[in-house]
């Protein structure tokens, strides 16, 4: 059946459609040829795939093809089985007739003998000349026709249509194309049923030893290419792929030896889309095919397929895996192919495919990700041909062009090399090539990188290329010779075939002294180990014979080319990553793109590509690789003369990890750096160094201030410079944390820094700031020309390489300004009165509060009447509170004097200058107590008052005020005025009081001492200097007896001491002195207090010395003793009423005699001496009292004298007048009538008033007063009544009382 | 053999990388791992792709290339592992396991208390257990 191989490759050729035969009974084909042909393509149809399911096809290409034909005679029946796809789907029988006779005798017979093969699906065309207007010929069509339809159609099936030629006919083609199609479909349905059957008969045969794969080859691809003519794509693809499957499983499997192919000149060319690249009778093989041409066939079939379904990313995707897999064979057969036959065939196969694909790709029909897995698959088509690509250029030594970038690396050096049975030797004539080769090696040299940064380059080779290809030669038996060959190149550096970069000098020595030893008995001449520069030309000319390709092998031919290819295959791979998901390959692409533009001076659009490739290390943090790519950037931007972002890369460069370079390189970038700043830029621009110096405040919480504080920020910079750097200035912004609207606020530190490498404390001033709380927000500062600016914060330690990805930073505030609070208290110590006219000590508490008072100034402004005894130094000591000291309470009686002082309490002496202390450093942050000597002037003596008239001395009077002024704060910036009130007062109060009143007229004079301060008072002598008109009783002084002291007085308690006197003039002596007015009390007394508690011994020099020494103090305060007075000087009396009681409205005259009894003595400069201020008091709604209420009388001094009594009655216009003594009286009007009595007798006059009672009952009566007279001095006797009774007014009254 | 496992942070940030060859050419291992995270994203996003292995933590093969397969494998914290080896017939049972312990070393590696997450991870004890568990696989692939 192989040997149908040939015919079946041309009839396939031949026939790409499906044949439908037409037997023209009635030569009517030429005429109805064009009408019929016209219906093609047809425009759709329905077919059955495989699974029998419908298809529907659009444009479904068909041929008419008359029986007569002679492709359609000449075939023998056995080819009709075996290539049956061919034969007609559908036979169109073409007739007319017009004659019903002629029908049945002629051309029934006829058709019933074309027809009965029953197994070609057919129906007869009818066809009507008849005119319209011949009615008579339609009519016998008709009946023609219909006996026709009697005979051939059946019910199952209608197999006749009539076609009218002159008559309008719609529908008939519609059904002929019905009939035909259904036709096709049968038939169509057939045939796959009888290769399935068949080709599961060979299936089945498939492990036999009589298997014949091309028998099997021939069925499926027959089936296949019939669907394939019959638009079923899909079902022919899918047979292709059951095809190749099959092959792969068997091909193989017989274990017979079979040939790979791929030997033929021109094979190295993939045909991987070219099915007619080789006849397949060339490379059958017994009963199968040559695996290498055979696949690619079979790939080139499906590939067809599936870009008639405009499926070529499907093409793409199956092509890469079909590559892959290709080049696995290749390898196997490796040492039988010419060599580097496996990769210049792969560069051809993804060429091949790429251009294939693309050229069947039209953009935006398939789904997005389908474009982008299409855009990927291009790209790894790409990159794999440039890998290839590369490998190939290295062989024949362009490997110095070749970037030994991370990519590179990755794809070139875990790729074997080519294993060619035997490594092609150099040709005889190549000396000269070789030359100009090992010249070319020696001049490369290797790029030095900018910053001098050195590495190690990265492998572009699997293994030693010199060791692999001396040991694939073909005499290579002395294997040691050449290890010890190896050994040496290993050892002079690299390890590598890198002579081109590290050591090209001591490569070229060891390759000559290796030429030179050739070790005994090791014929140089032919089994000489070869040069690199040898096995660069050997391949050379070994590739020239491998390819075939005339574009591919100049691509090959010089290092220019080669670079214009290797960028068309970069830059190509990279665009379609760029446009699939594959954003990092093309990234990293992109970089290899930018080496080659940094190569040939095209800085601008590298520069461009390694930021991108920067940008995308940078951006995940990929370290290691960015500090591969950043220098390069660096450099371009150098060149580029790009200030900006060459500072920027060496900042980024410096903030890489520390491990990434060397001390060195890292110093180199520093330097490059700090030139730049000093130099003139032309464009200044602030440089981010982020990265590099980082702050932080100190650990530990943040630096609290009061409101309108200054002080000095402590902040923590890391510096990541590996040398110390001067920094011309240095700012740092502080930002309100809940007050965003303020804004940042600069603090300077306007001096140079020098930042060490490392952590780095910088304190900056801090001037007072708004309340609220801070955080630190950007570092500025200046490096010669530069500015620079942090943002970034750093916890504790150095800015975290792998940072980056840290979210927005909890800010810890730094700096906390509180609102303006109270920060100290001053305060009297005690509210207990002190001494006045003595010296004490006034205690000032003064009480940080949660704040520093360090050298803190108090300014002390005495008020009036208060000095400060400047003679005595100020002392301070700790304080503590007694309500702090629960502790203590329960013993506190014994140690309640110093139950305020802290056991080790503070104590220090100070001094005042200008009214302004200041405070030790100790008491800045304890609450202590400062105590100043002051004294209290009070030039009044203290006034005694009477029991009977008791008069306090008003607090007001001690009360003293001292002002104090408070500087603290860390500039005194605080200033804190507070005044404080100081009661003073003397120690006593006194009181007197006439205790008793003997009858030898001896006065006992009570004098009550009431203590007025908080302290103990010893009373150790007290005297009475008696005024004018009292002597002391006796010869004595006066004084109590000695054994009655010392009188002790408790605090706030009372004391009395009993004086006896008595009325008498002063001895003679006394009126030298001017005459005494006062009485005098004299104490002489001590006062044992404590200065915490109030009151206290006065202040002198030693007093603190000796507790045990008494201080005396004499306490005087004027008494003032009045005369007794023993008989009242006037005496008032209430005359009787009349007898016969009162009644309502009774005019009554109410009398009242006052007598002088004798003359007064005192008050006379304020009495006048014989009148007398009368006033009567009444209730007026008891009482209408008629007369003068008030007024003055006269009542003469001397007793016995009389004077005239005036009685008036006077109507109400007039004026009762009295004259006495010259004195006149106005009396106002009143409605009524007044009489008044004045009946002076002597020194006795009588007051009458004339009153009328208004309410009955008992009343009060008027009463006569003398305001004038003190009570002591009136004697009433008998007294006037409390109540008297009044009676009701007499029915008859004719008085009218108003309700 | 295993050339190189790294895990990859959630930020595709290295957190660990180790490379198990020889000669000093890391960095070329650094650029397949980082190029493969393209595959984890891929997948990843792309649930129609990755269809019913969508909640599996074992990507599998990554990187058909010629000369060595990368293998990645991705927890629920979407920290990525993976492995690049230049064995070309590996089994993947053998990876899964692989992955499942070196996902267990990497979780006490991360517990400790003193590792800040979304850090390079230094502990040296967890280079130790990788070494082990990559030595390991060699010898289960190689019986």
């Amino acid at each position: 059946m192989a040997n149908y191989l040939a015919q079946f490759q041309s009839i396939k050729s031949a026939c790409d459609h499906i044949v439908i035969s037409v037997e023209d009974v009635s030569d009517l084909w030429p005429t109805v040829k064009n009408a019929f042909e016209e219906r093609l393509p047809f425009k759709r149809a329905i077919l059955n795939n495989k699974t029998r399911n419908p298809v529907l096809v659009d444009k479904f290409p068909a041929e008419f093809i008359l029986t007569t034909d002679a492709r359609l005679r000449s075939r023998f029946p056995q080819e009709q089985l075996l290539f049956w796809f061919r034969e007609p789907y559908a036979s169109i029988v073409l007739v007319t007739c017009e004659d019903l006779d002629e029908f049945k005798t002629i051309l029934k017979p006829r058709l019933k003998l074309i027809v009965q093969n029953d197994e070609r699906e057919w129906f007869i065309v009818f066809v009507s000349k008849a005119h319209p207007n011949n009615d008579q010929a339609i009519k016998m069509a008709k009946k023609v026709y219909a006996r026709l339809e009697v005979d051939f159609s059946s019910k199952k099936r209608e197999r006749c249509c009539k076609l009218d030629i002159h008559g309008p006919e719609p529908n008939f083609w519609e059904d002929l194309e019905i009939k035909i199609i259904e036709s096709i479909r049968n038939t169509l349905d057939k045939r796959v049923q009888f290769y399935e059957d068949e080709l599961r008969k060979l299936s089945e045969l498939r492990f036999m030893p009589i298997w014949n794969f091309c028998n099997f080859f021939i069925l499926k691809e027959s089936l296949a290419f019939m669907f394939e003519m019959a638009h079923l794509h899909e079902d022919a693809l899918r047979e292709y792929d059951e095809l190749e499957l099959c092959y792969l499983e068997t091909v193989n499997m017989t274990g017979k030896h079979r040939e790979f192919g791929g030997v033929e000149n021109g094979d190295e060319e993939a045909a991987l889309l070219n099915f007619e690249n080789k006849p397949l009778t060339q490379i059958v093989q017994d009963d199968s095919f040559r695996e290498f041409e055979f696949r690619q066939y079979l790939f080139a079939c499906q590939s067809k397929l599936l870009f008639k379904l405009n499926r070529p990313f499907e093409v793409a995707a199956r092509g890469y895996t079909f590559v892959i897999s290709f080049s696995k064979a290749l390898t196997q057969h490796e040492n039988i192919l010419p060599f580097c036959m496996r990769e210049v065939w792969i560069i051809t196969a993804c060429l091949a495919l790429i251009s294939g694909t693309y050229s069947n790709y039209n953009e935006g029909l398939a789904a997005p990700d389908i474009e982008k897995e299409f855009y990927r698959l291009l790209g790894d088509l790409y990159s794999l041909c440039r890998v290839k690509f590369m490998r190939l250029a290295y062989i024949i030594g362009y490997g110095s062009d070749i970037e030994r970038s991370p990519i590179n690396s990755a794809s070139l050096s875990m790729l074997p090399w080519p294993k060619p049975s035997v490594w092609p030797s150099v040709p005889p004539d190549a000396s000269s090539e070789v030359l100009a080769k090992e010249k070319l090696i020696l001049q490369a040299t290797p790029r030095v990188k900018h910053f001098c940064i050195l590495r190690k380059p990265l492998p572009l080779e699997p293994s030693v290329l010199l060791r692999e290809a001396n040991r694939r030669r073909a005499s290579l038996s002395a294997g040691n010779t050449f290890e010890m060959f190896d050994g040496r190149s290993a050892i002079d550096g690299s390890g590598s075939d890198a002579p081109l970069r590290m050591s090209s000098l001591n490569k070229a020595q060891t390759i000559s002294m290796s030429r030179t030893n050739s070790s005994p008995g090791f014929d140089g001449s032919i089994d000489r180990p070869m040069r690199l520069a040898e096995i660069f030309v050997a391949s050379e000319h070994a590739l020239r014979q491998t390819i075939s390709n005339p574009n591919l092998w100049k691509s090959l031919s010089s290092v220019e080319e080669f670079e214009q290819k290797y960028l068309e295959l970069t830059k190509g791979a990279a665009d379609n990553y760029h446009r699939s998901w594959w954003k990092r390959h093309g990234v990293v692409l992109d970089g290899e793109i930018a080496a080659v533009f940094f190569k040939h001076g095209n800085f601008d659009l590298a520069a461009k590509s390694y930021e991108k490739v920067c940008a995308l290390y940078s951006g995940e943090g990929w370290q290691d690789l960015l500090a591969e790519v950043l220098p390069n950037l660096a450099e371009c931007q150098k060149i580029l003369n790009d200030q900006a972002g060459y500072l920027s890369s060496c900042v980024r460069l410096l903030s890489l990890d520390k491990g990434l370079f060397s001390i060195k390189e890292r110093q180199a970038f520093q330097s490059e750096v700090v030139s730049i700043a000093h130099s003139e830029m032309e464009h200044p621009v602030p440089l981010d160094v982020s990265s590099l110096i980082t702050f932080s405040g100190n650990p530990g919480p943040p630096l609290v201030l009061c409101d309108g504080d200054p002080g000095t920020l402590s902040v923590t910079v890391w510096s990541g410079f590996p040398d110390d750097i001067t920094l011309d200035s240095l700012s740092l912004t502080l930002a309100a944390t809940y007050n965003a609207d303020e804004g940042a606020k600069a603090l300077k530190s306007s001096f140079a820094t020098v930042l060490k490498p490392g952590r780095n404390t910088i304190t900056v001033d801090l001037p007072p700031q708004k309340p609220g709380s801070y955080v630190l927000g950007v570092l500025t500062g200046q490096i010669g020309q530069l500015r620079f600016r942090s943002h970034s914060f750093s916890k504790v330690g150095p800015a975290d390489s792998d940072d980056f990805m840290s979210y927005e930073k909890p800010t810890r505030p730094i700096l906390k300004v509180f609102n303006p609070r109270p920060l100290v208290d001053l305060a009297a110590a005690t509210s207990s009165p002190l001494l006045i006219n003595e010296a004490q000590w006034i205690g000032i508490i003064v009480r940080p509060i949660d704040y520093s008072l360090k050298s803190a100034v108090l300014h002390i402004d005495t008020g009036p009447g208060l000095t400060i005894e400047e003679s005595h130094v100020i002392e301070m000591e700790s304080y503590i509170e007694v309500s702090q000291r629960p502790g203590d309470i329960a013993n506190s009686n014994s140690a309640l004097n110093d139950c305020s002082l802290a056991d080790n309490k503070d104590f220090e002496r100070l001094s005042l200058h200008d009214g302004r202390i200041q405070l030790p450093d100790w008491a800045s942050n304890v609450t202590s107590i400062l105590w100043i000597p002051v004294s209290a002037i009070d030039n009044n003596l203290a006034r005694g008052s009477s029991t009977v008239n008791p008069q306090r001395q008003s607090i007001v009077d001690g009360m003293r005020t001292i002002a104090l002024k408070l500087e603290f704060g860390v500039s005194h910036n605080q200033i804190f005025d507070r005044t404080i009130a100081v009661h003073f007062t003397d120690p006593f109060h006194v009181s007197t009081r006439v205790a008793d009143k003997c009858n030898d007229g001896t006065l006992l004079l009570q004098v009550i001492l009431h203590s007025e301060v908080k302290a103990t008072l010893n009373i150790f002598d007290a005297w009475l200097d008696l005024q004018d008109g009292f002597v002391h009783t006796g010869k004595g002084d006066g004084r109590p007896i000695s054994g009655f002291f010392p009188l002790i007085v408790s605090p706030t308690s009372r004391a009395g001491i009993l004086f006896s006197i008595c009325l008498g003039n002063t001895t003679a002596e006394v009126e030298d002195v001017a005459v005494q007015p006062e009485s005098l009390l004299n104490i002489r007394y001590g006062i044992s207090g404590d200065r915490t508690a109030g009151a206290h011994p006065p202040v002198t020099a030693e007093s603190n010395g000796s507790e045990g020494a008494r201080q005396d103090l004499i306490f005087r305060s004027t008494l003032v003793l009045q005369q007794p007075v023993l008989d009242p000087s006037l005496a008032v009396g209430f005359l009787p009423l009349p007898s016969d009681g009162l009644r309502v409205g009774q005019l009554i005259n109410m009398n009242w005699r006052v007598e002088r009894l004798k003359e007064f003595d005192q008050n006379k400069d304020s009495l006048c001496n014989d009148e007398v201020l009368y006033e009567v008091n009444a209730n007026s709604d008891n009482w209408m009292i008629a007369g003068r209420k008030r007024g003055h009388v006269s009542l003469p001094t001397e007793q016995g004298s009389l004077s005239l009594l005036f009685a008036y009655t006077f109507h109400l216009t007039e004026y009762l007048v009295a004259f006495c003594h010259h004195k006149v009286f106005h009396i106002p009007h009143f409605c009524g009538v007044l009489i008044i009595f004045f009946i002076v007798t002597g020194s006795r006059i009588v007051i009458s008033v004339l009153c009328v009672p208004l309410v009955a009952g008992y009343v009060r009566p008027p009463q006569l007063g003398l305001p004038d007279i003190d009570q002591a001095n009136i004697s009433c006797n008998p007294p006037g009544p409390h109540l008297i009774c009044v009676l009701p007014p007499a029915l008859s009254s004719s008085f009218c009382i108003p309700a | 053999m295993i050339v190189c496992v790294a895990v990859v942070g959630h930020q595709n940030n290295p957190l660990y990388i180790q490379s198990f060859t020889e000669e000093d050419d890391a960095l070329k291992l650094h650029h397949i791992v980082h190029c493969s995270l393209d595959v984890v994203d891929e997948r990843v996003n792309n649930p129609k792709k990755s269809g019913p292995t969508l909640n599996e933590t074992f990507l599998g093969l990554l990187y058909p290339t010629e000369n060595y397969k990368v293998y990645g494998y991705l927890t629920n914290t979407k920290v990525k592992f993976i492995l690049v080896t230049t064995d070309l017939d590996v089994r993947d049972a053998d990876v899964r396991n692989f992955f499942r312990r070196f996902h267990a070393a990497y979780v006490d590696a991360v517990s400790n208390p003193f590792h800040i997450p979304g850090k390079k991870i230094t502990s040296k004890t967890f280079s130790e257990r990788v070494s082990a568990i990559v030595k390991s696989f060699g010898l289960s692939s190689a019986g």
